[in-house]
């Protein structure tokens, strides 16, 4: 495998010596472009207190293509589909190499506080959130505490 | 090997090469009478039956042949230019990209050089991996000295490996054939590149205590002493970086060469993903130009003021003479004076500008082919879609298909040949207005599918005649 480009490794420094409270990023040890991800649920949100489990993925041509990055708990959301993918503009077409592995996470971070049923991934459950908001939402908090509670 | 002329057209070649020209520049008609050998080999290889009509010409043959030739050479010579050599240099820079980057190289060597020897783009600088500012200048210089010209890692991957649209079938098209050909090609052409930038680098190393190309210890401390971190590859250079036009952000070059058009897509990707079975419709591809990375303003561009007191590489001074340097970068109007004085065996043509005002530099000056890549992968779905509705086509067109068949297909090579000197036409001219791009657009297209519906209609009428004789 080739040698990680000291981008890779100055941001992964950064990452623990400077971490984004609420988000973790860990390298997997065989691979250094693998990271597993968590994220705390926004405060005020129907994700609130649920700590969810990504992984991401720093292609060969990252910085000059997203990361890749998926939900690996369970979540109900409008903008994340049955396989954990994100609907985010920045991991798509407004991707840009100046963004880094902590921006993008700050930005899922915020998605979760922030659902989007306009814009959807998953086209039922935004039809749920559209139909009726505080039912969705009640799923939504169901979920969290089924599948993204805190393992102590 | 798919490009071996047959007899016919390899004669032709030999007693009257100028022809072969005259063909290229007129795209004129050859009789018949050629065509039929010509083609014969090409239609076999397609693994479909060879009928009178659906040949190629033997002009269209030779036109081919010289294209591809043309394409193999702008290759090589687009390979060999990302090579860095330790005497191509630019005020303690190198023409060519230290290698930090391993794909999306596709950028257009000779503007780029250019521009970077204009003084309108900064150099590829050698990046520092760390820096620490409590390094003394000795054990800075000492760090410089090692630099390689080239990241030790092999240079290049073998890009554009995309999985070919045949792999999964039983009876590949000819152009797979060609895709394969052409991929073992590019992978000989750049285990050769990787070779020659090795012997290169044994070069520097066995010239670093003689050459007069070797900057000086005063030049390296100029540049790196106060160096400055280029905020996408986290690397340090020195610290007069191209800046974005926009938010003044700094970018090194290497950095700056990567930035490109999206790939051709469809408008809003999200409609598309929505709807798989859907394909998009072929002139609704498009491609915007590159946003700044830092602020997300249209249209990226850099601008690039070189340093006064540098003059040093092609038209300038020798590396090795460069004694400028005073511990803080501050030079006075004397010395600026030796500078320009030692500065005598400078070749006239090759004498930088250093422009009062500096130039926008964009994305799309460096990538100038972007409207042709879009335009050709406007045309590659045209053809899939062709081919889809050719044989929804086929379902409805009953039988007597030979004189159909024939009576389109003298029409076909017809417009083939009209097509083809139409699209020459568009290269040459680099940048052919959008309507003119059009119109050959929409007669490929046409031409796509009159070839999907005869190849289809072929293949029906082998098939019944398969059935007729059980
Ligand atoms: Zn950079
Ligand atoms: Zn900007």
């Amino acid at each position: 495998m080739a040698a990680l480009p000291k981008r890779i490794i100055k941001e992964t420094e950064r990452l623990v010596s400077d971490p984004v409270p609420g988000i973790t990023a860990i390298p997997s040890e065989d691979n250094l472009r693998y990271f597993e991800v968590t994220i705390d649920g926004p405060n005020h949100s129907p994700y609130a207190d649920g700590v969810f489990n990504l992984e991401l993925y720093l292609p060969d041509d990252y910085p000059m293509c997203a990361p890749k990055v998926r939900f690996l708990t369970k979540i109900y959301h409008p903008n994340i589909d049955k396989l954990g993918r994100i609907c985010l503009d920045v991991l798509k077409d407004n991707w840009s190499p100046a963004l880094q592995i902590r921006t993008i996470l700050l930005s899922i971070q915020a998605l979760l506080g922030a659902p989007n049923p306009d814009d959807p991934l998953a086209n039922d459950v935004a039809d749920d959130w559209k139909k009726d908001e505080k039912r969705a939402i009640e799923i939504a908090k169901e979920w969290t505490l089924k599948y993204a509670t805190k393992k102590d | 090997m798919g490009n071996v002329p047959t007899k016919e057209t390899r004669s032709r070649s030999n007693t009257d090469s100028s022809s072969v020209s005259d063909f290229i520049t007129s795209g004129g008609a050859v009789s018949i009478q050629n065509t039929i050998a010509a083609s014969s080999r090409s239609s076999q290889r397609r693994n479909t039956t060879s009928f009178n009509g659906h040949q190629r010409s033997a002009s269209s043959e030779l036109r081919r042949m010289k294209r591809q030739q043309e394409k193999d050479n702008a290759l090589e010579k687009h390979y060999h230019q990302l090579i860095v050599k330790f005497n191509e240099h630019v005020d303690g820079g190198y023409l060519a990209p230290f290698g930090t980057y391993k794909s999306n190289l596709d950028y257009n060597c000779d503007v780029v050089r250019r521009l970077i020897i204009e003084g309108k783009l900064s150099p590829f600088f050698t990046p520092l991996q760390d820096f620490d500012e409590s390094w003394t200048d000795e054990e800075l210089y000492i760090i410089l000295k090692q630099l390689p010209l080239h990241a030790l890692e092999p240079g290049f991957n073998d890009e554009e490996e995309e999985d070919d649209v045949d792999d999964h079938k039983i009876h590949k098209s000819s152009n797979f054939y060609k895709r394969q050909e052409e991929k073992s090609k590019l992978k000989a052409l750049i285990a050769r590149v990787k070779e020659a930038q090795k012997v290169e680098e044994q070069r520097y190393l066995e010239s670093k205590a003689t050459s007069t190309d070797m900057s000086s210890r005063d030049l390296l401390l100029r540049l790196y002493r106060q160096p400055r971190e280029c905020p996408i590859c986290f690397l340090y250079y020195p610290s007069h970086l191209n800046v974005s036009k926009c938010c003044l952000q700094p970018i090194c070059t290497e950095c700056f060469v990567q930035i490109k058009r999206l790939d051709p897509h469809p408008p809003h990707e999200e409609q598309a993903n929505a709807n798989p079975n859907e394909p998009p419709l072929p002139h609704t591809l498009i491609s915007e130009p590159a946003s700044c990375p830092y602020c997300a303003s249209p249209n990226f561009g850099v601008t690039y003021v070189p340093p006064k007191d540098l003059c040093t590489g092609i038209g300038g001074i020798k590396p090795s003479q460069y004694k400028q340097y005073t511990g803080n970068g501050d030079i006075t109007d004397e010395e600026d004076e030796k500078v320009s004085r030692t500065n005598k065996k400078t070749p006239p043509a090759m004498v930088r500008r250093k422009s009062a005002t500096p130039e926008l530099i964009t994305i799309d000056m460096i990538r100038p082919d972007w409207e042709t890549k879009l335009l050709s992968a406007r045309n590659k779905l045209a053809r899939k879609a062709a081919t889809a509705s050719a044989i929804h086509a086929s379902n409805l067109i009953i039988s007597d298909s030979t004189e159909s068949a024939s009576g389109v297909t003298d029409d076909t090579r017809r417009r083939r040949g009209s097509g083809e000197t139409g699209r020459r036409r568009g290269n040459t001219a680099g940048s052919a207005s959008n309507s003119n791009l059009r119109s050959i657009e929409d007669r490929m297209i046409e031409e796509a599918l009159r070839l999907s519906i005869i190849d289809e209609e072929i293949r029906k009428k082998k098939a019944e005649e398969e059935e007729a004789k059980k």
